[in-house]
């Protein structure tokens, strides 16, 4: 065998004399990246991906089917060779139409794959959804029943009737898992010798102290509340979100070896700079716990408390002094959190105060109705501007009478005093539901915000303190709901590993496809109508704190998630155009122009075609040319309008097909798709 | 005396074939009626010649066919008969002014007759290499000639034919590329309908040096009438054995056919060529391997341009050192350019290189139509690039044509004035390139679309800050990037026209203007008050109403409705309506 000799990238190497230059390359651990080579076929030369330099030659070559030759310098990865890829991934992308992942998995703050483990509960496989979804959010089962579902929101089924139930089905799966006596657990690292410190052992704490622990970290969470959980537990009443289940999702948690530390307040039983040198790395994910204040007269009387400071209360089972008549003020979650917490308390009549109307309300629709159901009065347009006491103690609240004006910058219409309209009633308490704030204590050496949380770095977390990270509630923007918090702590968990490991890495948001879908584009879907959540009745449930929903029998839970419409490409995790596009930094939008429109054909025999993601590399014709020998496809059209056009006539091309499919495999994208 | 009408495809598109039945009619026995093929003044035709003998006695241009009678009359001894359509001293500098090989018997002899081929020595070359020549002395000879292609690359012809030569292989395949693609060019065709054996003895001599065994002409179809001759010819050498087993009773033998293409830009490539031929999608193929070792079938193939072939038998004849003692350093002999656009003379001219583009388009071409002022002038069709008028002593050769960023391409020189609009002269030509691209590799498929719709808003008004830059990225990456030379120069024209009218493209993005008034979403049309007489002529014109007033009073242009089609402008006696 004749031996030739060359350099590719610096490095000298020994090759078998007629091999091509991706062969020697790839023989050598040396990656050049290509779209329509694959070893079966002859070269094509299409996607230009493989592009290199070889000195001497002003051109560049297709290293796919450029036979090497002795003596040969090559470089495959530099700027001239970059740009012409970046380029060709652009160009391709900019005509390329199609949606990598679901816009439920895009709208999460978390990027779970929902329609991941949506389909693996349509598949009765329930421990392998939770192992998804706690690739991303390890407090499944307590999320599942808290979170206001931004997936839901963006759920492309709400075109056809309703979203699919995604955060149900998630803690349904979790419920499951959780009693199946065979919990996922996940595998963890060997350990790396570096340990982190969290500050805060709520969603953002808890979440970071999984993945890190996963990673092969010692962690150990600082937590100043007598049991971990956070605001998920002193902030979310128990007929909401049992303790219990909170409590095994935890332990869960603490199983893997992460150390919880409750009882220690920072300042008091330890300082911040005690734990930053007790650590390779620290989390600050302190949260936002003090109520904010409305800044009117009264608010220190007797009787007045802070939503979520009389939330906590609650939880701890503190005796919360409450009359017969409680007022809330605020149209958030929080504020039906109270005025719930209230009724089961024992007040006789709670009213919910809201500047705007019943519309604007940021409370999800489901908690604001089954509070009404649970005799909650609703005074909206009031604003207080007084709480009368008398003796020390509330006796009545003066609200002045609003109206709606034009909309905000965020297109909510503002609320306007109606000059001299005002209206007192009488009340024995009044509980603020109006905001948070972080109580920073103890953390004074940290840089805030100009609104006075704690400033970290978006893509890095980073503090202005070396080594110290923060996230959720207490940074930057402020409180958000918990996936929002457990979605940067993920993140910032890969950041801290990058840390401790010497190189630090920020956090990008990778680049996907994504396109729009119409109602019209799903007419033809059959309507199916979403499951309701079994509930306990008003009169039942006001009584006490037990928990408002019954859960999804399995076959609910099933039925649900078969109605998922499968939006994001089967394709995603092994499409190589994706991933070049990530890997070369595209910018596509620079490009934008007409794009191929081809109806998706759904039945071509035993295929799926959808033209809008084909790159044109060819390779299911030369596959079925060259590998199969039946040549059933072939190219159609020139220049920008090309596409690939099978022929499946005759039955016997069909029976074939069936048994073949060696086109789907050799597809690079996610054009074809096995039935 | 002979009467010979010009009857190539452009003078039969002028009338000639008319001209010829209305001299057929009365001609009788008074002379000898004949064609000729392409004589090369497209600006004359119908172009009819009268032949006493050997000699010219007359040229007759842009004939009718009223003239029948006064050119039997002038056979018949009227000597002032045709007076007013003879040619003037002045156009008949277009061809003195010429050098002309390839183009040696295009509208001299009768291309449908081989005998007037070799009374002019034809065939006489092949004799020549069969019975005195090996092979190996062929190529020599074309080496010293320092022929190279003429299908624009312009690579050594000898080296090719050599490499085919070396190459091992049981069989051969000899090809010409007659796919002549560029809009605006016709050399080929002329060589083909005007002087078909030529290139028949060009390629046999070719396929003699190589050892090919059969040779094909790879024709557009859209060519029927260079076909018909072209298929009668071989016809016809083959009765005389020119063509066939042992040519000229040697032991050479070398059969040929032709392909008609389908009319795809991409299979003047030459591998896309050999798709077509063996019946595939014209896509190009990856180099290597290159044609010389696996070609037609995968066999050694050697492909050569119409007019490269047709160089040949003059140099075996004259020998190669008196083509190359014509013609610059680095580019020998002549070379054929198709003259088109805003010309006064258009038509075929075959000058030695090393003259300048001024002496084509201002000597022999005459200047620009309507003495108006000469902005550029694209070389090489869609492939190449735009010359501006600064460039205009830019010697023709390889070399110097390719530095200005335009190429010496396979001969097409469309001539523009100022009134051409620079941009759109780029969108013009990347439609056609983007349309024609075969759609296979990516920075061609999609680039060329992409550059398209860019230019396509910049002459829309709606182009954007960046969008030259832009363009400039996609114009080097495509170069880069492209598989073949279609892809690879399909952005010339629009990198020399940003190199040489930067102002033209910042000026449509900028101010939203068309410096040369010729894009019409950025033009308006308004009446000037003071000069309007009222005479209606325009609203009467105007095909969407725009155009208000009443009689002998001021009109005025609703511009919401105005469709911008000029009509107003170009009806108005007063000069009253602004174009801007």
């Amino acid at each position: 065998m004749d031996m030739i000799k060359v350099t590719i990238n610096g490095k000298e190497i020994t090759a078998e004399k007629g091999k091509t230059i991706l062969q020697i390359a790839e023989a050598n651990g040396i990656e050049i990246p290509t779209l329509c080579y694959i070893a079966e076929v002859k070269a094509y030369g299409a996607c230009g991906l493989c592009t290199v330099e070889v000195e001497g030659m002003p051109k560049l070559l297709r290293a796919c089917s450029a036979v090497a030759s002795d003596g040969m310098v090559i470089n495959t990865d530099t700027p001239r060779i970059r740009q012409s890829r970046k380029i060709a991934l652009e160009l391709l992308m900019s005509d390329h139409t199609g949606d990598c992942k679901g816009p439920c998995s895009l709208n999460c703050p978390a990027g779970t794959d929902c329609q991941g483990y949506v389909k693996l509960i349509a598949e009765g496989k329930f421990k392998e959804a939770v192992a998804l979804v706690k690739d991303r959010v390890p407090l499944p089962a307590s999320i599942g029943r808290v979170c206001p579902h931004p997936c839901e929101t963006a759920c492309r089924r709400k075109l056809v009737e309703e979203p699919i139930s995604i955060a149900f089905l998630k803690s349904f799966a979790a419920d499951e898992d959780l009693k199946s006596g065979d919990k996922f657990m996940p595998e963890i690292a060997e350990s790396t010798g570096k340990t982190v410190g969290i500050i805060g052992g709520g969603p953002a704490g808890l979440t970071a102290a999984y993945f890190l622990t996963v990673k092969g970290h010692k962690v150990t969470i600082y937590d100043a509340m007598p049991k971990m959980g956070g605001m998920l537990r002193y902030g979310i009443p128990q007929y909401r979100l049992p303790k219990e289940v909170l409590d095994m999702e935890i332990a869960s948690i603490a199983e893997l070896g992460v150390e919880m530390k409750n009882n220690i307040k920072i300042g008091t039983d330890i300082t911040f700079d005690e734990i930053k040198s007790a650590h390779d790395a620290t989390l600050v994910a302190i949260g936002a716990w003090k109520s904010s204040s409305m800044r009117i007269p009264g608010e220190d009387l007797n009787g007045v408390y802070g939503g979520i400071d009389f939330l906590r209360s609650v939880a701890l089972k503190n005796p919360v002094k409450l009359g017969k008549k409680v007022a809330v003020i605020g149209g958030g979650n929080t504020a039906m959190d109270a005025c719930r917490s209230a009724v089961r308390l024992g007040a006789e009549e709670v009213y919910v105060i809201y500047r705007r109307t019943r519309a604007e309300m940021p409370a999800e629709k489901v908690e604001i109705d089954e509070a009404e159901e649970e005799g909650v009065i609703y005074k909206f347009l009031n604003n207080p501007v007084e709480i009368i006491g008398k003796d020390g103690k509330v006796k009545a609240v003066k609200l002045q009478v609003m109206e709606l004006g034009e909309p905000d910058e965020g297109g909510r219409r503002s609320p306007v005093p109606v000059e001299g309209k005002f209206e007192t009633i009488e009340l024995d308490n009044v509980i603020m539901a109006i905001g948070q704030k972080i109580n920073i204590s103890g953390f004074e050496s940290l840089e805030l915000t100009n609104r006075g949380n704690i400033a970290a770095d978006t893509k890095t977390f980073r503090t202005s303190l070396d080594g110290v990270f923060a996230v959720g509630d207490a940074t930057n923007r402020g409180a958000s709901i918990a996936i929002e918090a457990i979605g940067e702590a993920q993140k910032a968990s890969n950041v801290i590993d990058s840390y401790v490991n010497g190189e630090m890495v920020g956090y990008k948001k990778p680049f996907v496809s994504e396109r729009v879908v119409t109602a019209e584009d799903l007419a033809d879907r059959q309507k199916i109508i979403r499951a309701k959540m079994p509930h306990r009745s008003p009169e039942e449930r006001r009584k006490d704190f037990d928990e408002v929903n019954l859960g999804f029998s399995v076959e609910t839970a099933m039925n649900e998630a078969k109605r998922c419409l499968e939006c994001g490409c089967h394709d995603y995790h092994d499409c190589k155009l994706i991933c070049y596009a990530n890997d070369y930094d595209v910018k596509p939008e620079r490009f934008a122009g007409d794009k191929h429109n081809c109806k998706k054909e759904s039945k071509l025999v035993y295929i799926e075609r959808d033209q809008n993601k084909c790159v044109l590399c060819n390779l299911c014709v030369r596959v079925c040319d060259e590998e199969v020998g039946k040549s059933l496809i072939g190219l159609v059209g020139r220049g920008f309008t090309t596409v690939i056009k099978p022929e499946f006539a005759d039955t016997s091309v069909t029976e074939f097909c069936k048994t073949c499919q060696k086109c789907v495999n050799a597809c690079p994208t996610g054009a074809l798709k096995t039935l | 005396m002979r009467i010979v009408v010009g009857q190539g495809s452009c003078g039969i598109a002028a009338g000639a074939a008319k001209v010829y039945s209305a001299i057929e009619a009365v001609v009788g026995s008074s002379a000898e009626l004949t064609i000729t093929g392409c004589i090369g003044m497209c600006f004359l035709e119908p172009i009819v010649d009268i032949y006493d003998g050997e000699n010219l006695v007359k040229r007759l241009v842009k004939v009718q066919p009223s003239d029948a009678q006064k050119i039997i009359d002038f056979v018949n001894g009227n000597s002032d008969a045709v007076n007013d359509i003879e040619i003037s001293a002045d156009d008949k500098d277009f061809l003195l002014k010429q050098t002309r090989i390839a183009l040696r018997h295009c509208g001299v002899i009768n291309p449908e007759k081989i005998d007037e081929y070799v009374a002019d020595d034809g065939y006489k070359a092949l004799e020549k290499v069969l019975t005195t020549m090996t092979p190996e002395d062929v190529i020599e000879e074309i080496k010293v000639s320092g022929l190279a292609g003429r299908g624009g690359a312009g690579f050594p012809t000898w080296f090719k034919w050599n490499a085919a030569r070396q190459s091992q292989g049981d069989y051969k395949y000899l090809i010409c590329n007659a796919d002549e693609g560029d809009p605006g060019a016709f050399m080929d065709r002329a060589v083909i309908e005007s002087d078909p054996h030529n290139l028949i003895e060009g390629m046999l001599i070719g396929a003699y040096a190589i050892g090919a065994k059969e040779a094909v002409v790879y024709v557009r179809a859209e060519y029927p009438l260079a076909i018909e001759r072209l298929t009668n010819a071989i016809a016809e050498a083959e009765e005389k054995g020119y063509l066939g087993e042992n040519i000229l009773g040697t032991s050479f033998s070398c059969k040929m056919r032709i392909k008609a293409g389908a009319g795809a830009f991409v299979c003047g490539e030459e591998t896309a060529l050999i798709e077509s031929l063996q019946g595939e999608r014209g896509m190009p193929r990856l180099k290597p391997p290159f044609p010389a070792q696996s070609g037609y079938w995968y066999k050694p193939s050697n492909i050569n341009n119409v007019e490269t072939f047709a160089n040949v038998s003059w140099i075996i004849l004259n020998g190669g050192e008196a083509f190359s003692a014509m013609g610059t350093e680095n580019s020998k002999g002549t070379k054929v350019f198709a003259l088109t656009g805003k010309i006064k003379k258009g038509g075929l001219v075959e000058i030695p290189m090393g003259k300048t583009l001024r002496d084509v388009i201002f000597d022999i071409g005459g200047g620009i139509k309507n003495d108006a002022e000469f902005k550029a002038v694209q070389m090489g069709g869609p492939s190449g690039g735009c010359i501006p008028s600064q460039l205009l002593d830019t010697v023709i050769d390889y070399k110097a044509l390719g530095a200005t960023g335009a190429i010496m391409g396979s001969g097409g020189m469309v001539v523009m004035d100022e009134t051409t609009c620079m941009v759109g002269m780029a969108q013009f030509f990347l439609d056609f390139t983007a349309k024609e691209s075969c759609g296979k590799c990516v920075h061609c498929r999609i680039g060329t679309k992409r550059m398209l719709e860019i230019l396509n808003r910049i002459v829309k008004g709606e182009g954007k800050d960046g969008d030259i830059e832009l363009l400039e990225e996609l114009c080097y990456s495509i170069k880069d990037g492209a598989l073949c030379g279609l892809g690879q120069t399909a952005p010339n024209p629009v990198l020399t026209t940003i190199k040489y009218f930067r102002n033209e493209y910042e000026a449509h993005i900028n101010e939203k203007k068309c410096p040369a008034k010729a894009c019409s979403d950025l033009l308006s049309y308004t009446i000037v008050a003071d000069k309007c007489k009222g005479c209606t002529l325009c609203s009467k014109k105007c095909p969407v109403d725009a155009i208000s007033g009443t009689p002998k009073n001021p009109h005025v242009i609703d511009t919401e409705k105005c469709i911008k089609c000029g009509a107003c402008y170009n009806v108005c006696k007063f000069n009253a309506i602004i174009m801007e």
